[in-house]
């Protein structure tokens, strides 16, 4: 009898080992995540996830790494990636390809296997779809079941490889069939003028799955999404399901406005809107922990170089203009506690100059400190007085007296230029503000129909290339023909030497060596630093309401806090791994 | 004398013969009723024409609004320009007559097209599932705040002076002056948050998404619970205009001759007020009516956002900011028919009021 009831707990052990993993991973953990993201209703809302209002629009940068994971997120802290859907990647020793090798075990809420044919097929209507992955890779080739190798068409760079891993990956399931004609497509040889492509690529914008299969933790219908808001439902078969300690995401619609009420009232538990500087005083008073993430923007002062009646094109006179507006009070007057003075006036975020530029660099960048001798100096230098009015004067007596246009519907671009401006016409300018609607303020400086204006400078991305971008290219060389810009001219002679601005910035970031990087980097970042072609004001940060009665966990100190929110925010790694977990408060 | 008789003959012939096809066709097109409906017709389509090119005056397209974005993200215009063209089957450099030829082509036909920033969804998709909730917030609190206002107007002249007058005066002056979306912010903040009457959270919405739709007291329940809040909304950033219209037009209509003949006669004062003052008074708030009508279903563009209510004009934002050309045309549309048939109706019921305003009309002729 004992033997009996000893080989019937061993039974039941056993049963338990084989069968617990199973049970609990088909049970939802209880608890509700409350965030918020401004997704459209039916029926614009869709689940293709290669035409507008579908997922990138609905579910946004963080919200859609739960539903369809990429393969690997980017940690800003470390600097390396951490896998999500892949479990090994990098390039090949003679630098032709990218190889992505996916979890064996990783899933779709339908069961089937993640394999390299989802791989395979996402990229096949990323072409059609004009993907810049295709800038740098010529081909996408299945080695196996799980492993994708990413063929280049010129020279491998750590940008192709940011490109090729944060991108979501899509079910061949629901995009199977349109794949097949891609592929076709594209094994005929035909480009994109071609009548077919265009063909396709209308098949594929109006494309509208039933449903959507997940990758991710999480998944919805189009029944969970509501007019106030929408809920993501936990699913059992992904490789996050088990790490993930919510059973459902409730995103409540709408932008600042409509999510202030839900901050204040304790409905939300964590939000990425721009809240204005008053109400981040009323969230901090009702208790509310606010996290301070990187924006990876700011707002800069564009010159117009072909304004002939203003003396954009003399660099004394840039520079006296850096040293005379106090950044401080400039980034206070833009986004209050959310906004930092530039420090390194490079071209470059502040966090990551120490990691993309050498030392050396550093310390022979000028600090543009707020000071009005020297701003002084620099105006005469350039060949300025003050007149009796105190207003700098040329030769002639002309006064330096122009338009700043700035867009009235943002705040902050909007603050920052008044400011600028009420500090430059301090020191001696004669500049008049003129708002205008966002969309023809932003046309206005492309079309050179301006003579200073605002926007923004770098972006939340880890390559220098791409921080240097914003305003010197956008505005400028990547414009086409008929679009001037700024006007800044990109070849000129520089230590005695012709040189091409635009291209040491196109390929600052190019190849595998960190350190012929760096060096490119520092050199692109001495010249802006020297020539200010254009005034990098201040840096944005977003300051995040984080409810902890409603989410626990968040870390107040932690490498991945250093990711911007625009790209790689931290909650989609903390959430994925259960490292945040409901708060007390989450029904 | 002969020439009279000479001159009366031919019109008695006159009034014997019945008119001819042509006398006819005039006699229909002279009439109040046919020029009000072609006044109507060709305000459609004039406004119709001049939203169509207005709208693409507007600084931006489709797709340089997209652009924008893309190279907000990095992209250089180039590669920017292929992904927006590609998102978007909509050729902005087409030429303009022949984007309107088409427009109105497929107008005539009843097709509105499809949305540029959604391909694939149909214009008309997305009224009918917009409007309903727009017509019956915005439509529920016209009806409550004009008969609450006439009301509270004819009484508040009747008794003019009165403490009860003086009272609602101040008050209907004061929120008159209030615009709606600071109505709507103080009522959230401070009965939602301070107060703790509602749950901001609860009351979004148009209904609640976890009652099945149908014709049950609980969604019908849901849907009047959601737009409570709209439409008080609504009703007091309104209510405070037909008061005081309705108080000024009570008054003046009390100092004329047949009211005074009336009350001479010996009539109750409650016929007076109802069958002689209360019709006259009305007619002036005939047209406001007519408008405020026309225009109800344009909605509120901050108070469905502000209460992520599911009418049109929480997504006329959204249209009008990616330059959603065909979306905005169709909205634009169904607003234009609606004020213009409102107010043909508006017409039409001051003719039927008001006699002396269709013979004047037809005088004209």
């Amino acid at each position: 009898m004992k033997r009996l009831f000893m080989l019937f707990c061993v039974v039941i052990l056993a049963l338990g080992v084989v069968v617990m993993p199973t049970f609990a991973q088909d049970e939802a953990p209880s608890g509700v995540f409350y965030g918020t993201w401004p997704y459209v209703l039916p029926p614009d809302h869709n689940f293709n996830g290669f035409a507008s209002n579908g997922p990138n629009t609905n579910l946004g940068a963080i919200f859609r790494a739960y539903v369809e994971l990429p393969a690997a997120i980017y940690n800003w802290g470390t600097q390396t990636f951490e896998g999500l859907l892949a479990e090994s990647w990098g390039f090949s020793d003679d630098g032709t390809y990218y190889e992505i090798t996916l979890k064996s075990d990783a899933m779709w809420s339908n069961g089937d296997p993640v394999t390299s044919q989802d791989v395979i097929d996402t990229y096949a209507l990323g072409r059609i779809m004009g993907w810049s992955q295709f800038n740098y890779i010529s081909d996408v080739v299945a080695v196996d079941d799980h492993t994708v190798q990413f063929v280049f068409s010129g020279e491998p760079s750590f940008v192709a490889e940011r490109l090729l891993l944060k991108e979501y990956i899509v079910s061949h399931a629901t995009y199977g069939e349109l794949a097949a004609q891609a592929l076709e497509l594209i094994a005929s040889g035909a480009t994109k003028d071609a009548e077919e492509w265009t063909a396709l690529n209308a098949a594929i914008s109006e494309f509208r799955p039933d449903e959507i299969i997940a990758s991710g933790p999480y998944i919805y219908t189009m029944d969970d999404v509501g007019d106030a808001f929408m809920t993501l439902h936990w699913q059992a078969n992904s490789i996050y399901s088990d790490d993930v300690n919510f059973g459902s995401l409730q995103l409540w619609a709408g932008e600042t406005e409509a999510t202030t009420p839900l901050v204040l009232s304790g409905e939300l538990g964590h939000s990425t809107n721009v809240y204005p500087a008053a109400t981040i005083e009323s969230i901090q008073a009702e208790g509310i922990r606010l996290i301070d993430i990187a924006r990876g923007y700011g707002p800069a002062l564009l010159f117009n170089f072909a304004d002939e009646n203003a003396p954009w094109n003399i660099t004394e006179v840039r520079q006296a203009m850096a040293h005379a507006i106090n950044r401080d009070q400039n980034a206070f007057l833009t986004n209050g506690i959310g906004a930092r003075a530039t420090v390194y006036m490079a071209g470059l975020l502040d966090d990551n100059v120490p990691q993309m530029v050498n030392q050396d660099v550093i310390d022979q960048l000028n600090l543009y400190p707020n000071d009005l001798a020297v701003a002084d100096e620099l105006m005469a230098t350039a060949g300025y007085t003050r007149n009796a009015d105190g207003k700098w004067a040329d030769a002639d007596g002309n006064l330096i007296s122009v338009e700043y246009t700035f867009p009235a519907e943002f705040a902050d671009f909007a603050g920052a230029a008044q400011d600028a401006i009420a500090q430059l016409n301090d020191f001696g300018f004669d500049i008049t503000p003129r708002a205008l609607p966002w969309a023809e303020a932003a046309a206005a400086i492309r079309n050179g129909d301006f003579s200073l204006s605002v926007w923004s400078w770098a972006s939340g991305s880890p390559f220098a290339a791409t921080q240097f971008f914003g305003p010197i290219r956008r505005f400028n060389t990547a414009l086409p023909e008929d679009q001037p810009g700024i006007s800044f001219p990109m070849q000129f002679e520089w230590n005695g030497e012709e040189i091409d601005l635009d291209n040491m910035i196109i390929h600052a970031s190019d190849g595998l060596d960190v350190e012929v990087q760096r060096e490119r980097a520092g050199e692109v970042a001495l010249i802006i630093n020297t020539l200010m072609p254009f005034i990098p004001l201040n840096v944005e940060r977003s300051i995040e309401p984080l409810n902890e009665n409603l989410v626990a966990g968040f870390p107040t100190e932690d490498t991945w806090l250093a990711n911007p929110t625009g790209s790689d925010h931290p909650i989609i790694w903390y959430l994925l791994n259960g490292v945040i977990s409901p708060g007390p408060g989450a029904a | 004398m002969t020439s009279l008789a000479s001159s009366s003959a031919p019109v008695s012939i006159t009034k014997t013969t019945p008119p001819s096809l042509w006398q006819r066709i005039r006699r229909i097109l002279n009439s109040y009723t046919v020029r009000v409906m072609a006044q109507g017709l060709l305000t459609i389509f004039g406004v119709i024409s001049f939203t169509f090119f207005l709208i693409r005056l507007m600084p931006g397209n489709p797709v340089e609004i997209k652009i924008e974005q893309f190279m907000q993200r990095g992209l250089t215009f180039e590669e920017a320009s292929n992904q927006a063209a590609a998102l978007y089957q909509f050729d902005p450099d087409a030429p303009i007559l022949q984007q309107y030829v088409d427009y109105i082509g497929k107008l005539l036909q009843g097709n509105l097209g499809e949305s540029i920033t959604s391909p694939g969804t149909t214009v008309i998709s997305q009224i009918l599932r917009y409007l309903p909730w727009t017509l019956f917030s915005v439509g529920t609190a016209l009806l409550i705040s004009f008969s609450l206002g006439v009301l509270l107007g004819m009484a508040m002249a009747y008794w003019r002076g009165s403490l009860f007058d003086n009272i609602v005066t101040i008050i209907a002056s004061f929120i008159y002056g209030i615009p709606d979306y600071v109505i709507a912010l103080l009522l959230i903040i401070v009965v939602g948050i301070q107060l703790k009457i509602f749950s901001p959270g609860e009351m979004r919405g148009g209904v609640d998404p976890t009652i099945a739709p149908g014709f049950t007291f609980e969604y019908i329940g849901s849907i009047f619970k959601f737009a409570m809040l709209p439409v008080l909304v609504y009703v007091l950033s309104s209510i405070g205009g037909w008061i005081l219209t309705m108080k000024s037009s009570t008054i003046a209509t009390l100092g004329e001759d047949h009211i005074t003949v009336a009350k001479a006669r010996g009539l109750s004062e409650r016929r007076i007020l109802t069958a002689y003052v209360g019709r006259n008074a009305l007619l002036p708030l005939v047209t406001r009516l007519a408008i405020s009508i026309g225009f109800v279903v344009g909605g509120s563009v901050i108070i469905e956002e502000l209460f992520q209510y599911p009418g049109i004009g929480r997504n006329l934002l959204r249209v009008i900011t990616s330059r959603d050309y065909t979306t905005m045309q169709g909205f634009f549309l169904i607003i234009t028919i609606s004020v213009v048939v409102s107010n043909i109706i508006s017409d039409l019921a001051l003719g039927w009021l008001d006699p002396r305003v269709r013979v004047k009309n037809e005088k004209k002729d």
